[in-house]
């Protein structure tokens, strides 16, 4: 499974593991303190079922799954559950970390893809490099938001995390901790590539991939800002947009508008917590542009949570706003002859059908996190989605009868276990 | 000269030691956050020592490397050692360091059982901060915070 993701575009994270592979080898030569490597296995996953109160749509935790709650069944296991296997290994001042996580994809499948491989080079207590594969640190917790038990809630909210273009980059990173007074802070640069597998029939390319996440810390005071950017090419609408090309200056400007080829895609955020153990607050806002049919929007969450004990009843309130018209007027039939001007009838509704996909939605939700042991959380969440402006939201596989601007009412609940 | 000076401080750090279990037997035990007594690492506050024993940071205040050792899951320095300089619960410490783990930015400190088996490996090395239970103190390792 991990050599189906190795292609010359996956260089980094195949040399990665090439590298992982040969470690034990370096375990002769050193002749350091740590002279033999260390190995650690590891794991993490959560067992979820989900109910939406819809049956137009599906409710689900990323845009690239194949179904969830709502419309395909009332309950769902697919949207929360997945399990990730770690293995980690270190000799001296090189660390090595690969990956796995099994979660329900775009073609329905469990199959594990490969999240994290690369290899760490500690060049001194406070700089740090890797080479390979990462998830990229955009937001307050991108990378770590598969692993349920270090959130308090069931996921991380979908209008923020749910429809990154992007996760992962192939190439290379680097860390570096200082300090100003009390107040600690971690400088992240990365570059690199990334050639994902849509599981639909298409790939999604990031190209130039760069970025630059900082993080703050004091006390029980935690911020991160972070800007990441990439050039994307995929083949989504490519049929529609190589027709709306037949159709002169006003067809060709449509298809440059929306078409994503070599299209900057931008996202930047800041987010703060506040955590001084009794209870927590925790914020952030985000916006993302991509000068494409994929939209841009603004988008923000705050959530609270008190602990009590091995309790943790929490609150939060999420919203996405799309920052582009989300329906388009489209090629104008105006004195074309009728059979034209059906197609371009048909072109503007292909148009429109991807526009709505450019979610604008809120969400209020309340839940109860119990730490029944040290490695595993129970949690129950109940939540109001309502997508806004016309568009269907974070929902998926959304049915002619579906009607936007109706709240659907998710409730959740959720294993999440550590090893 | 030197033999003296040793072990009238081993005395007096015995007379205070007893004194101070004597005074602290019906409360809950005292931890002290230890260095070697060979490190010239000053008093430290507790936010320091949380940075160094939460991953936040590889170095002492002055600047010399620093590596945490821990005491063994489950034991009351252990609790009582985080509840009190991160105010975080067993839970919270495992859903902080998950975090760490499961994207590739460090692993936990290493686990050392007991008081004396910590005594003796920060004794050893300069560079390692460990905590144990006030009577545990002897003049090998020094106190930077005292946790009451």
């Amino acid at each position: 499974m991990v050599l189906n993701s190795i292609s010359g575009k996956h260089l980094p994270a195949a040399l990665a593991i090439c590298a992982f592979a040969c470690l034990p080898l370096h375990a002769s030569a050193a002749s350091d303190d740590a002279s033999a490597p260390t190995w650690k296995l590891s794991g993490f996953g959560t067992l979820g079922a989900v109910y939406a109160d819809t049956r137009s749509a599906d409710f689900t935790a990323s845009v690239l799954r194949a179904d969830g709650a709502g419309y395909t069944r009332p309950w769902s296991p697919d949207v929360d559950s997945r399990l990730g296997a770690q293995l980690d290994a270190a000799i001296g001042d090189w660390s090595g970390v690969l990956q796995v996580v099994s979660e329900q994809r775009n073609d329905g499948s469990y199959r594990p893809q490969l999240e994290w491989a690369n290899i760490k080079y500690q060049v001194s207590t406070d700089l740090a490099v890797r080479v390979g594969r990462i998830a990229l640190p955009v937001f307050l917790g991108a990378e770590s938001r598969k692993v349920g038990y270090t959130i308090p809630w069931v996921r991380t909210p979908v209008e923020v995390y749910g429809s990154l273009p992007i996760s992962n980059s192939d190439g290379v990173d680097a860390t570096w901790r200082w300090e100003t007074g009390s107040l600690r802070h971690a400088t992240q640069v990365f570059t690199g590539r990334t050639n994902q597998d849509l599981q639909n029939g298409l790939r999604i390319k990031a190209e130039h991939v760069v970025g630059l996440s900082h993080s703050m810390e004091r006390g029980a005071v935690s911020a991160r800002l972070s800007a990441a950017s990439a050039k994307l090419n995929t083949a989504i609408g490519a049929e529609l947009f190589a027709v709306l090309r037949d159709f002169g200056p006003q067809g060709v400007a449509l298809a440059e508008r929306y078409e994503i080829l070599d299209k900057r895609v931008t996202m930047v955020s800041a987010g703060m917590s506040y955590d001084p153990g009794e209870w927590f607050v925790t914020a952030e806002a985000g916006r993302t542009r991509t000068n494409s049919l994929l939209g841009g929007g603004t988008s923000l969450y705050v959530g609270t949570g008190l602990r009590s004990g091995a309790f943790t009843p929490y609150a939060g309130y999420a919203q996405v706003r799309a920052d582009v018209p989300t329906s388009d007027p489209g090629l104008s039939s105006a004195g074309l002859p009728p059979p034209l001007a059906g197609a371009v009838g048909q072109i503007n509704a292909g148009i429109n059908s991807f526009l709505k996909t450019i979610p604008s939605q809120s969400t209020w939700s309340v839940g109860m996190r119990w730490d029944a042991a040290t490695n595993i959380a129970l949690k129950l969440q109940l939540e109001r989605v309502r997508p806004h402006e016309g568009t269907r939201g974070t929902l998926i596989n959304n049915q002619p009868d579906f009607r936007p601007d109706r709240a659907v009412h998710v409730g959740s609940l959720a294993l999440d276990f550590v090893f | 000269m030197r033999a003296m000076t040793y072990s009238l401080r081993r005395v007096a750090t015995f007379t205070l030691s007893l004194a101070i279990g004597l005074a602290a037997a019906n409360a809950s035990a005292e931890l002290v956050v230890v260095v070697s007594s060979r490190s010239p690492v000053p008093a430290m506050s507790a936010d320091q020592v949380a940075a160094i024993f939460l991953g936040q940071t590889g170095r002492f205040p002055d600047g010399a490397q620093a590596v945490a050792v821990d005491q063994q899951l489950g034991s009351n320095q252990r609790d009582g050692f985080y509840r009190q300089v991160t105010g975080k619960t067993p839970a919270l410490l495992k859903a902080h360091w998950s975090k760490l783990v499961f994207t590739g930015r460090g692993q936990p400190p290493r686990e050392v059982p007991g008081d004396a088996a910590v005594r003796r490996l920060v004794a050893d090395n300069p560079g390692l901060i460990g905590y144990i239970d006030r009577t545990a103190l002897d003049t090998s390792v020094r106190a930077v915070l005292v946790l009451q």
